[in-house]
């Protein structure tokens, strides 16, 4: 049987507000060890990713003045729990992404449920 | 003025071009680096494999690939005493994650380091190494009081 997101993605996310300045943003990643955040806004609908890459956009400028929102990667590049593996695979490749954002494949919803990280796949390769 | 030797990893972890790929995806996973320099046996960098050139191979046979089938030829040429804006830059117009950084007294192509943008963000947050329990503990410390 293909392998699929859901078997490999992880649940949940770590994530921030629209209105959370980069500074913290930054910390947000360091203390969590983690190369990306996902930008919610209050009624909990994913608005987009901050990448560690989309970070260095808002380098030199007023790291307290500077929010989420202005930097963000607007909430395009998703994959749902059945997609095909070599179909995500192919989307990160594209990209050049290390996380795809998994969400729900019932029309409508917005609600995230994990992320795709490359690192899980080079591993699930390198067991194989 | 911060320079990239500052804030810079020191020293590369590197494979050579004809290892395996699979030995070079689990060196990068069981020592949880992001990115593998791939160093000719005279020293000299040929290239660099991150994760996603990695995956492009999801789904093929393992046995028969080499690194250098795998990595992307590394051209850019950093050196350690650059202000860390002109690496910001690079990485920016180039759309890349990970700067080699190589000295020019050690000889030609010789790589010293890496920098990657986790590093600049770990700049950017001010957090200095070895804080972390300290920003860790911060919120358990508020919740206790009020039961004290």
């Amino acid at each position: 049987m293909a392998e699929k997101v859901m078997h490999l993605m992880r649940r949940g996310a770590i994530t921030c507000a629209e209105d959370t300045t980069i500074q913290e943003v930054a910390q947000i990643m360091v203390v969590n060890s983690i190369r990306y955040c996902v930008v919610i806004n209050g009624r909990n609908e994913v608005q987009g990713i901050i990448s560690a890459r989309s970070i260095l956009k808002a380098y030199g400028r007023n790291l307290n003045a500077t929010r989420a929102k202005d930097i963000l990667l607007p909430y395009t590049v998703t994959i749902t729990p059945s997609s095909s593996l070599n179909e995500a695979v192919e989307l990160m490749s594209k990209k050049r992404i290390e996380h795809l954002i998994v969400v729900s494949d019932r029309p409508g919803s917005k609600a995230i449920l994990g992320l795709l990280h490359a690192e899980d796949i080079v591993n699930r390769m390198a067991m194989a | 003025m911060v320079r990239i030797c500052d804030i810079m990893h020191k020293g590369v972890i590197f494979c050579y071009p004809d290892d395996h790929i699979r030995d070079v995806a689990r060196m990068m996973i069981e020592n949880q680096f992001r990115s593998v320099v791939v160093v000719h046996e005279s020293g000299e960098v040929w290239g660099l494999i991150s994760m996603i050139d990695i995956i492009r191979f999801h789904g093929m046979n393992l046995e028969n690939i080499i690194a250098e089938d795998v990595m992307r030829p590394y051209q850019i040429s950093v050196d350690p005493q650059w202000p860390l804006e002109k690496a910001v830059e690079i990485m920016k117009r180039r759309k890349i994650e990970h700067l080699i950084i190589i000295d020019p007294h050690a000889g030609p192509k010789r790589p010293i380091g890496i920098l990657t943008s986790f590093d600049i963000v770990r700049f950017m947050s001010r957090i200095e190494t070895g804080q972390y329990q300290q920003m860790l503990k911060m919120p358990r410390e508020e919740s206790e009081d009020p039961r004290r």
